[in-house]
């Protein structure tokens, strides 16, 4: 096991961060720590760094205890290395400068050699960080904490400050570095996409809490509470009733009654030709929304309200009555 | 601090860093703690001073302070806000003139005026052939208050001109615009939105003034005037009675302490206000002609009177002195000034960058702590903490008796350190928080050694804010009187001591090139920080 938390806790003041954070991550594994803003993930981050201290609670990082009742690991001393959000490059210093800077980092001159050819940086080695583009300085701050070779890299809000555009690109560059190194890597985000591209385990947190831990393509047709649901993306949360073929149910404290996730998407409307016409349920079309490259429109039926997606070339208008089946 | 903090500090957060800074910190603070004590211990001498001299100086002392802070605001702000917010002629030049009387230590101005009191004679006969004499005598005692703060505020202004400027400045004129466009005439935004705003500017620049009104020595000295920090003076130097003196440098203490308290609350109900604008540059209001030159007019008053006059008049009285020269050693007094002030300046910078570095760089809350502790220095008068030194030392004395610490000149910039520490501290903090935060986490979760992290990266980073702060010491050691008069070695004299001996000995007039000395050397270094838009703001 490469990193191992077990109830880890911290608290300033009389808030609470975190509270029993357990999860392990194995070696190889990309694990996406998820969760809005103020959940408590970079704070998690920095714990896992040595650059903060939990109040309570163990951490193992490469078989190697560096956090319990009596000890706490400098940053300088564990094996793991974090790229900051706003990449904390040394701005006094060239791009070679900082990506060298690290301790030990000479040692693993080949290693870095081609890394840097690998993230076409050859070009920028002795410009300063002010003169090169965000996604550049990204590329030399993942560079750099590659550099010192560690067992863990920690990624705080890889994507978040670029643009759409950007951010593709910039993705399909870290998908493609974290293959080529095959560093366990450990990354806070708040966008659900990146934790479905890039993660091949997400940990769902809120307000300090775990959620859900699994992976993207399993919590995102099996969450376990309305949080988790709604955070992967659009979707209906109807009483399982509604429901009776879905498998998966979830208690909602909402509804105070066992609940099933709808995304959009699976909801399909019927004509008169289908043979689910029988069975499908009568509502009207309250609203539409044109998105590009499909169309929202909230259907209102009898006992239920409920967002369905469709191509954006069907012709519909507020005020028509159709009829849908749930497609689970 | 919890009990769980407590753990995390001391089992998590101590190294061999944070142990030394924690160490210094409190020994810098060891003086002022010192006298903080002996509030608490008794005295044989006291009860005749509390019965005797204690409310003269405490009604004294606080009359000035007033008086003082009063009408420095009134300077300070008004010139602040026509040079951060209007545009008239020779606005460039009286941006950087304003500051100059910063150059010019109070006792100094003190003797520049020497005759001052003069002016009021023709009244005061006046008044005692038309009234009477009670009548004339509470008329003179009002004068010298009157003069007094004149002098005090004549020099001391800039403190509040700056901060104010600055914090003018950065308001930005979003709000003004916002305003003016509510249907408020400039005045009215004035009051109402810029001066609210700058509040807590004010405040700090305020605070400054009080306390180099409390530390004062020679121009109260000079008018005649008892405050506390005369009072030390008097009773230890002139009676010998080092119980009795520390009691009232204890009693000084306890009204700063009071002062502090009130500033802090002031400020932080004011915190609100901060911050709050636009970065954009303000929008400057073009005066006309008439109040260009009314504008004019009343930015030179403050120019004329803390800078111009003095220096004048100094200077002519060095022309007619020149003789003198000889037989001061002048050159001695500059070699020795110069020393210590850049002794004290690079020891104090050094000091303070280990301290803000190992508080900073691991986080280490009980450093942060200590290091509070260390800062009060600044808000204590330099004859308080020659009285904490005085009581150390003997004290020291007394463990080991080989070593006399009084009256070395190791003491003495010691002393300085812990008067001037907050100097360096206040801009390597914020400079070192602003540039140096992210990276020092990038540095350790590199697994840098802090000591390479501190040589390669914060240092370069903020190396314009060191240089800052070590000119800044300077200007201030330069200036400096009651801590060199009480703790200097024997022979060894500044050109502050040797001002103040001199006029002391009433050669006022012989008085004046060690002053023009100070005055220059400090001038220079002031002007070069106001080029680069630097000052005790930042």
């Amino acid at each position: 096991m490469m990193l191992s938390l077990k109830n880890i806790s911290k608290k300033y003041d009389d808030t609470t961060i975190l509270e029993d954070i357990s999860f392990t991550c194995e070696k190889g594994d990309i694990v996406g720590l998820i969760g809005s803003s103020g959940s408590g993930k970079t704070t998690l981050l920095r714990i896992i760094s040595g650059l903060e201290t939990p109040d309570s609670g163990t951490i193992k990082l490469n078989n190697e205890m560096v956090n319990d009742k009596l000890l706490c690991k400098s940053p300088e001393k564990r094996d793991c290395s974090l790229v900051f959000q706003d990449f904390a490059l040394f701005p006094n210093m060239t791009i070679s400068d900082n990506i060298f800077f690290g301790k030990g980092s000479i040692k693993n001159n080949e290693l870095i050699q081609e890394l840097i050819k690998f993230c076409d940086l050859e070009n920028l080695l002795d410009r300063y960080p002010h003169e090169i583009s965000g996604g550049e300085q990204q590329r030399v701050a993942l560079v750099r904490a590659l550099s010192i070779n560690p067992s863990l890299l920690l990624l705080d809000e890889p994507l978040s400050h670029l643009d759409n555009d950007l951010k593709q690109n910039i993705r399909n560059e870290l998908i493609k570095i974290f293959e080529k190194v095959k560093t366990t890597t450990l990354f806070v985000s708040h966008d659900i996409e990146d934790a479905m591209t890039m993660a091949n385990k997400v940990v769902v947190l809120k307000d300090g809490l775990v959620e859900q831990k699994g992976s993207p393509s399993d919590i995102y047709s099996r969450p376990l509470n309305r949080y988790v649901a709604k955070l992967f993306g659009k979707t209906n949360i109807v009483a399982a009733s509604h429901a009776p073929k879905s498998y998966h149910r979830f208690f909602d404290e909402f509804l105070n009654e066992d609940a099933v996730s709808i995304r959009p998407h699976q909801i399909e409307l019927v004509t008169s030709k289908s043979l689910k016409y029988k069975t499908a349920i009568d509502g009207k079309i309250i609203s539409k929304k044109f998105y590009g490259s499909f169309q929202e429109i909230i259907v209102k039926s009898e006992e239920l309200s409920l967002a369905i997606h469709l191509e954006p070339e069907r012709k519909i208008k507020i005020g028509d009555k159709i009829k849908f089946c749930m497609d689970l | 601090m919890e009990i769980k903090h407590v753990k995390n500090e001391l089992l998590f957060k101590t190294n061999s860093w944070t142990f030394i800074a924690i160490l210094i910190g409190l020994i810098i603070f060891l003086p002022i703690s010192e006298v903080f004590i002996q509030l608490f211990n008794p005295s044989e001498s006291w009860p005749h001073l509390k019965k005797t001299v204690f409310s003269t100086y405490l009604i004294n002392t606080i009359v000035l302070t007033i008086g003082t802070g009063l009408l420095s605001t009134l300077i300070g702000v008004f010139c602040a806000w026509v040079i951060a917010c209007c545009e008239f002629p020779l606005k460039k030049f009286f941006e950087w003139a304003l500051i100059l009387p910063l150059a010019i230590p109070t006792y100094v101005s003190a003797y520049a005026y020497f005759d001052i009191l003069e002016l009021s004679n023709p009244i005061l006969i006046w008044v005692r052939e038309n009234i009477n004499l009670e009548a004339m005598q509470s008329l003179n005692s009002f004068f010298v208050y009157f003069f007094t703060i004149l002098v005090l505020s004549s020099v001391l202004y800039p403190y509040i001109y700056l901060l104010a400027r600055a914090s003018f400045l950065k308001q930005g004129n979003q709000l003004i615009e916002a305003g003016l466009s509510l249907g408020h005439n400039i005045n009215e935004i004035f009051w109402k939105i810029a001066l609210p705003m700058a509040r807590p500017a004010v405040f700090a620049g305020l605070s400054l003034v009080i306390m180099e009104t409390l530390n004062d020595y020679g121009a109260v000295k000079h008018f005649g005037i008892p405050t506390f920090t005369s009072g030390i003076f008097r009773t230890w130097l002139g009676m010998g009675d080092m119980s009795g003196a520390l009691k009232l440098a204890a009693y000084l203490m306890l009204l700063i302490l009071i002062l502090l308290l009130i500033e802090k609350k002031a400020r932080s109900r004011a915190r609100y206000h901060e911050n709050s604008g636009s970065n954009k540059p303000f929008k400057k209001i073009i005066l006309s002609r008439k109040k260009s030159i009314v504008t004019i007019a009343l930015c030179s008053i403050p120019f004329l009177f803390g800078f111009l006059i003095p220096v004048f008049r100094l200077s002519l009285w060095a022309f007619i002195s020149q003789d003198v020269i000889r037989n001061i050693s002048l050159l001695s007094l500059v070699k020795n000034s110069l020393f210590l002030s850049v002794a004290v300046s690079l020891l104090t910078v050094v000091l303070a960058l280990l301290l803000v570095f190992s508080a900073k760089y691991f986080q280490s809350k009980l450093t942060s702590f200590t290091n509070r502790f260390a800062i009060l220095g600044y808000s204590v008068p330099g004859a308080v903490i020659a009285m904490g030194i005085l009581l150390l030392s003997a004290q020291i004395n007394k463990i080991y008796v080989d070593i006399i610490l009084t009256g070395s000149l190791l003491i003495l910039i010691f002393a300085f350190i812990t008067r001037f520490f907050a100097v360096a501290w206040q801009p390597i903090d914020s400079g070192m928080e602003k540039n140096c935060k992210n990276i020092n986490d990038a540095s350790r979760s590199l697994g840098i050694p802090a000591i390479f992290s501190l040589i390669k990266v914060n240092i370069p980073l903020i190396k314009n804010t060191l240089i800052t702060a070590s000119i800044l010491v300077f200007i201030d050691s330069m200036k400096e009187l009651p801590l060199t008069l009480i703790l200097r070695p024997f022979n060894f004299n500044t050109l502050s001591t040797a001002t103040f001996d001199l006029s002391s000995q009433a050669q006022i007039v012989e008085s004046s090139i060690p002053a023009l000395c100070i005055i220059m050397i400090v001038a220079i270094p002031l002007i070069s920080l106001n080029l680069k838009g630097k000052n005790k703001l930042q």
